[in-house]
């Protein structure tokens, strides 16, 4: 079972949702993340111009808005958080594994968990770490369900457990406790 | 006595000390190094921690009528500890705060301890210090641990005109590096706040010590400053601070007792007939632990300095002198207590 309340996969990260606004924050890095084309990026403008909305009131230059792929999204967001002083909020919209991923970076560069808000538009996919062969798999499967790692071609259960260093989730071999465990064999 | 009565927890360490040295140079505020009686070397501690001195009662009739005890911020070095040093404002006369005041060089304390409750953050970019009176002693270890480690950190004391406590560690620290701003009027530091909090890389933790008043200022204008909650730390003892809870009722010895907002869990079961031991009755000695069972639904508020936060999260013991539940709907009583 998983108990929402005890696990480090935030509820965003299974079904959409979005975060409400801090209006104490003093300046904002808002950021619509996805790359061009993507079909959640009009979902994700709608989200952010709610946002934009409702800072509305604030100076000039208090809201910096920006529509990017996650990469190149914590670049900037880094350069941001290494000039901006405390009273600074990040704003980030897109689907639920960039945004995961998005917000590793983000606290890895001193962000604090509530100040960062963060707006969903879809959460079928997910990045999978597995702790055999450290590969990253994209997949659609739901926690606790199954997939194929990329790496090492494992049938993986995804953990309901998410890095907040990396946003990946965890994986680790289907019926692990039941199997001797072996090295796979080398792929061709 | 203090310790544990054999529920779960940690045993707090009981250390016999005695007085090596006295400052009173600062009017008000006495200076105390201890040391280990048996000349052993101390317990290492995180910055901001304090001990709990253990307070003899006065003589008969006097304003003391009973031991106590009162939790004192160490503020000297903490890594190899030789001697522990605290500070003490002279409060009310008879307390506690008195008894030290009259404290001799040789004489024995018993203190618990040392206790994290304040302790800095690791991941901070840069640690800002606001402090005031008296509240400056657990900030000024934070201050010493950062220039040790080369940590950014910036303190501001407000205090009277006059010597404020520590201001000779100050001076030192400040020789060493840290940026140090002394402020003796409350004017002052409120134009300085402001502008201070909004000023502060983003990275930076905010911890702040000092009266009741002084920290709703600056908490106040940190929230105004755009301040996440997550940045402000804050250090506050005695029961003054804590407010008077709403009513609930515990189940306790085969009956239901009444807690009224304002009376605490240990005065209730007192008032009922029911003893529970008990030493600081502020929620730093660990003294009046009892063992409860939270309802379904229901929630212990422990607002003591004693527990740790696993201990705290555990939710299986309380201290009666502090610790509160909050009322819940339709559960027969708001919290079981075991005695
Ligand atoms: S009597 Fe000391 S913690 Fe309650």
């Amino acid at each position: 079972m998983i108990r929402l309340e005890s696990s480090s996969v935030p509820t965003w990260a299974i079904a959409p949702e979005v975060g409400t606004l801090d209006q104490r924050g003093r300046t904002f890095s808002l950021v619509v993340i996805g790359d061009p084309g993507s079909r959640h990026l009009p979902a994700a403008r709608a989200i952010a111009e709610a946002w934009t909305a409702q800072l509305a009131a604030r100076p000039a230059g208090a809201v910096v808005h920006r529509e990017l792929p996650a990469e190149a999204a914590v670049a900037v967001l880094t350069a941001d958080l290494h000039r901006a002083l405390v009273g600074h909020r990040i704003l980030l919209t897109g689907t639920a594994r960039d945004c995961l991923a998005v917000r590793a970076a983000v606290l890895a560069a001193g962000a604090e968990d509530d100040e960062v808000v963060i707006g969903v538009v879809d959460a079928t996919e997910r990045t999978v770490w597995c702790v055999h062969c450290a590969a990253t798999t994209v997949t659609t499967a739901a926690l606790e369900g199954e997939t194929s790692c990329s790496g090492c071609s494992r049938r993986l259960v995804v953990h309901p457990h998410v890095s907040r260093r990396t946003g990946h989730h965890l994986g680790y071999m289907a019926d692990a406790e039941e199997q001797p465990w072996s090295w796979p064999e080398p792929r061709a | 006595m203090a310790g544990t009565t054999g529920m779960s927890g940690s045993v707090r360490e009981r250390l016999r000390l005695v007085v090596v040295a006295l400052d009173d140079s600062v009017p008000g505020i006495r200076s105390l190094v201890l040391a280990d009686a048996g000349g052993a070397p101390l317990p290492p501690f995180t910055p901001g921690s304090h001990v709990v001195l253990e307070v003899p009662a006065g003589p008969p009739g006097s304003a003391r009528p009973r031991p106590t005890a009162n939790a004192y911020s160490l503020t000297g070095e903490n890594a190899h500890p030789l001697d522990y040093r605290i500070s003490v404002l002279r409060a009310r006369e008879g307390g506690g705060s008195a008894w030290v005041h009259d404290l001799a060089v040789g004489d024995r304390v018993t203190a618990l301890g040392p206790r994290s409750g304040f302790a800095p953050v690791q991941r901070a970019a840069k640690h800002l210090l606001l402090g005031a009176g008296i509240g400056v002693t657990p900030l000024v270890s934070h201050l010493r641990s950062a220039v040790r480690w080369g940590r950014d950190a910036e303190l501001v004391h407000l205090h009277r005109s006059g010597a404020g406590a520590h201001a000779a560690d100050l001076a030192e620290l400040a020789a060493r590096g840290a940026r140090v701003t002394t402020v003796t009027d409350r004017e002052s530091f409120t134009a300085l706040l402001d502008d201070l909090l909004r000023t502060q890389p983003f990275g930076t933790h905010l911890y702040c010590c000092g009266p009741a008043g002084f920290m709703e200022l600056v908490t106040a204008a940190a929230a105004r400053s755009g301040w996440p909650a997550s940045r402000v730390h804050t250090e506050s003892f005695g029961v003054e601070a804590l407010d008077p809870g709403a009513p609930f009722q515990v189940a306790v010895a085969g009956r239901t007792v009444e807690v009224p907002a304002g009376t605490s869990l240990l005065e209730a079961l007192e008032d009922a007939g029911l003893a529970v031991p008990n030493l600081c009755r502020q929620g730093v000695c660990g003294e009046c632990r009892v063992s409860v069972t939270v309802p379904e639904g229901g929630r212990l508020v422990h607002r003591d300095l004693y527990l740790d936060d696993d201990e705290k999260r555990a939710g299986r013991c309380a201290m009666a002198c502090v610790s509160r539940a909050l009322p819940t709907s339709g559960a027969a009583a708001d919290l079981e207590v075991h005695l």
